[in-house]
């Protein structure tokens, strides 16, 4: 009962921060169009700030997010703006735009990828900030770990406010839905899209210093989480947030679930497994709308 | 074979006899060099058969190599090196063909991570087996090659996916997989067999990628499954070939020789900012180079590739290419029965039944005007007769035979044409291509001259004469809907579905295009219009069928029917309303 109980608090604290993630992807993905690519690399980068906050100048974590969040935001929307914009101007069709901007991020991922390498070096990186065990339900959790998690409802909670109860946000559903339609009904999709792309810069920063409180990460891990961020937008539906928050708990769960029950080298492959069943079974995703 | 081809084919041999000396002058560093040129272009080459023109963007390579350098560290012990060879090409044939059937219904950015999620699946699965039940993570590869000896194998596997993709593009299948990038629905409405194309091509371009990986593992002498299986190769071999272009055919080989040189060179004179300058780079090149390498060739020797696109089909690579397709279906010969008969049909979309209880004949030819209101159910019967969607229940025959459960691809060989409510023509393609997507798929197919020469007159027929060379996109709303009815008839049809074909055309026009429509009756084929212009109703059909909110509101001729009382009341609505 107990391991039952472990499990599924540990499984939704990993699940949280995988769904926290995918939200910001599902942001740049669904309504900027853009395929990032390096969108880990922020996640990382974010990371490392936090490290310098907290093991250079005494900053903690938390207090970081006010820093680190910001400055993602600001760096995302220049990214779009400078890098991304002249390749939404010229491409003639979605799919042309898709294709850029793969080749276009590939081009980011390695730029930042090579400045944290420079900038920190190859090493895995970690620090200890609140790392003492609490008691919830009688079973034991880190206390960084319960705040991460906290803080990653509060993001996903506030967000999905945003999205469903401000004008702004019902904009930005509206580019998601249909850009050309958006557009006839006087709404801004460059401004919108640049604003959703930073947005999802941000939550990657926010999902980066949360995760770097409880886990190890390294200038080359950026890959991972893009990955795997894309693979939970997949599995719930390109655009659908409750999808994002229903595939990222899903996973977090059984990863968890069979590391500690069956062998921890599995863990990964039946993250995959259980990302090609859902796909076999509903081809866009658990709550996607069918294609075309 | 024409004056260029020979140039071509003599072109060919000579620059490959000079690859194949290169080993007789190079060593160590430049041999080395070699091989990675040889073995990114032939992955690039080979993503790019079935990638290029389908637009499904594969990151499966590392799947198929890791398999392909897998079955040489288990096998090379046991068989001599063609057999090792022959053994991964059929993993790799099997792999592909299960991965296929199952995921090439996905589309778009879920196919994509779907094809990332299997590699890793797969490179998951191979760790777990080798740290379990083999007993250790990497394997030693003894077999007896040389660098030399890569190097030939890799240029003659070069050669050969380089020839395969020029027979490809040549034969059906090409013209078939060019359909399927830029409308799946008219492919199938064509009579291409959608599924079977797709799956060919991934089938061949996996065995591609897994004899290379079989080639190539013996480099290495140690693998473990994070280098067979390295998911940065998938994202490389995509890089490179859109870089230099996936739809065409020396495109990939164009985007891999500068990237791979230019991973070279950063990596011997900047290794401490590798990523950072190739980076930078990589954007530099995106906005400089919008079309790729091959649009900036294609933008200085455009009208040479126009001559060649008109020359695009061989019958020599029909004949070794056209085994992937079966034989089109034959037509029931005419008999007695109406050409097509609904019997009962009822189609639902979740609690909206949008297709009641329909039951009509269709008669040999007649122009049969299927009419009603808005959302009345009209474009979902034409729907449900061509096959593009399947019925809940009822029955639909063609000259006596059910044809409601056959694919639309079979329903189109059958000779069942339609054209759709919302234009759709090939955009990219010239319009003697779409039409020739018309001729190419029904028994028996036309290709090479036969086909060039039949889909010219088409194109005549609708007046469409001094566009043959022009891509359909940069057609008039007007000329595309004339060319979408020269790539129906080109099906040589016994039935045709229009659907508002006559909408939007002005008065002129209009007369224009019944006179067309009463012309194709007259040489002897069979029409069911969905049209809202009643002048053509009344002009035109023989005989009117009415629906009403998925339902038979009336039927009878013209005249008679839209005089009705419900029929009045279904357009306009009750006069106390």
């Amino acid at each position: 009962m107990t391991l039952t109980l472990d499990i599924v608090l540990s499984g939704l604290v990993l699940g949280g921060m995988y769904a926290l993630i995918a939200l910001g992807l599902t942001l740049q993905y669904g309504i900027a169009r853009i395929m990032n690519l390096s969108y880990g690399e922020f996640l990382v980068a974010a990371a490392f700030a936090a490290l310098f906050l907290y093991t250079g100048m005494a900053i903690n974590p938390v207090v970081g997010l006010l820093a680190v969040v910001p400055a993602s935001f600001a760096g995302n929307w220049l990214l779009y703006q400078i890098v991304l914009m002249p390749l939404v101007k010229r491409a003639k069709n979605q799919g042309m735009l898709e294709v850029d901007s793969i080749l276009g991020t590939f081009g980011v991922l390695f730029v930042i990828q090579g400045v944290m390498l420079v900038t920190f070096g190859g090493s895995l990186q970690s620090y200890s900030y609140m790392s003492v065990p609490v008691h919830i339900l009688g079973t034991t959790l880190a206390l960084n770990r319960v705040l991460a998690l906290v803080f990653a409802l509060i993001i996903g909670g506030g967000l999905y406010l945003m999205l469903t109860r401000t004008r702004y946000g019902t904009a930005l559903r509206a580019v998601a839905v249909n850009p050309v339609s958006a557009q006839l009904s006087g709404i801004d999709i460059r401004s919108a899209s640049a604003l959703a792309f930073a947005a999802g810069g941000a939550i990657a920063a926010a999902g980066g210093v949360l995760i770097s409180m409880f886990l190890t990460f390294s200038a080359a891990s950026g890959v991972v989480f893009t990955m795997k961020a894309l693979i939970i937008v997949i599995m719930g539906g390109v655009g659908n947030m409750l999808g994002a928050l229903v595939a990222g708990l899903l996973l977090g769960v059984s990863e968890t679930a069979v590391a500690r029950l069956v062998d921890p080298g599995l863990a990964i492959a039946v993250t995959y497994a259980l990302f090609l069943s859902v796909l076999l079974w509903r081809p866009t995703g658990l709550f996607g709308r069918p294609a075309r | 074979m024409s004056v260029l081809g020979v140039a071509y084919a003599a072109a060919a041999i000579a620059v490959t006899a000079a690859l194949a000396a290169v080993p007789l002058v190079a060593s160590g560093y430049h041999l080395a060099l070699g091989i990675s040129l040889l073995y990114f272009t032939v992955l690039a080459t080979a993503w790019a058969l079935f990638s290029g023109p389908t637009h499904y963007i594969s990151l499966a390579t590392a799947a198929f190599f890791g398999i392909g350098a897998y079955t040489t560290a288990v096998l090379t012990d046991f068989l001599p090196w063609p057999l090792v060879l022959v053994a991964a090409a059929a993993v790799g044939l099997v792999v592909a063909l299960i991965v296929g059937l199952s995921t090439l219904r996905l589309s778009g950015i879920y196919f994509v991570i779907f094809s990332f999620g299997l590699a890793e699946f797969i490179r998951q699965l191979v760790t777990w087996y080798e740290v379990n039940i083999h007993g250790s993570v990497g394997r030693y590869i003894f077999a007896e090659t040389t660098s030399e000896g890569i190097y030939w194998r890799l240029l003659v596997l070069m050669a050969m996916v380089l020839g395969a993709g020029w027979l490809i593009r040549q034969s059906r299948l090409g013209l078939a997989v060019r359909v399927i990038g830029q409308d799946e629905t008219v492919a199938r409405h064509c009579g291409i067999d959608a599924t079977r194309a797709k799956l060919a091509l991934f089938a061949l371009s996996a065995v591609f990628m897994t004899v290379t990986g079989a080639i190539m593992a013996p480099r290495w002498t140690y693998i473990d499954p994070a280098i067979a299986f390295n998911p940065v190769l998938s994202f490389e071999v995509v890089i490179m070939a859109l870089f230099g272009g996936a739809g065409t055919l020396l495109g990939p080989l164009l985007g891999a020789v500068p990237l791979v040189l230019l991973f070279e060179l950063l990596i011997g004179n900047f290794p401490n900012y590798f990523s950072i300058v190739l980076g930078t780079v990589f954007v530099l090149i995106v906005y400089a180079l919008p079309h790729g390498v091959i649009g900036l060739l294609e933008a200085k020797l455009l009208p040479l590739r126009r001559a060649a696109l008109v020359t695009g089909m061989s019958s020599f690579a029909e004949k070794v290419m056209g085994q992937v397709w079966s034989r089109a279906a034959d037509r029931t010969a005419a008999n007695d029965a109406p050409v097509l008969q609904l019997d009962n049909v009822r189609k639902a979309f979740g609690g909206l039944v949008a297709v009641d209880s329909l039951s009509f004949d269709l008669r040999r030819g007649e122009i049969l005007g299927l009419i009603g209101p808005n959302g009345s159910g009209k474009t979902t019967a034409l729907n449900l007769i061509s096959g593009a969607i399947t019925l809940d229940s009822g029955d639909i025959k063609l000259e006596g035979c059910p044809i409601a459960m056959l694919p639309a691809h079979h329903i189109a060989q059958r000779g069942v044409a339609r054209t759709f409510q919302l234009v759709r023509v090939l955009g990219a393609s010239t319009c003697l291509e779409n039409v020739i997507a018309g001729l190419a798929f029904h028994a028996p197919p036309l290709w090479g001259r036969e086909a060039e020469h039949r889909g010219r007159a088409l194109l005549s027929r609708v007046g469409l004469d001094e566009k043959i060379d022009t891509p359909a996109g940069q057609l008039t709303y007007i000329d595309q809907k004339r060319l979408e009815l020269a790539r129906a008839l080109a099906l040589a049809p016994d039935v045709m579905l229009l659907d508002e074909w006559l909408a939007g055309l002005n008065p002129s026009e209009l007369q224009v295009g019944i006179a067309l429509v009463n012309a194709l009756r007259e040489e002897g084929l069979t029409i069911i219009i969905v049209e809202h212009v009643m002048d053509a109703i009344r002009s035109l059909c023989d005989h009117c069928v009415v629906m009403n909110t998925g339902r038979k509101i009336a039927e009878g001729p013209p005249a008679i029917v839209l005089a009705d009382r419900d029929v009045i009341r279904a357009y306009l609505g009750d006069a106390d309303d």
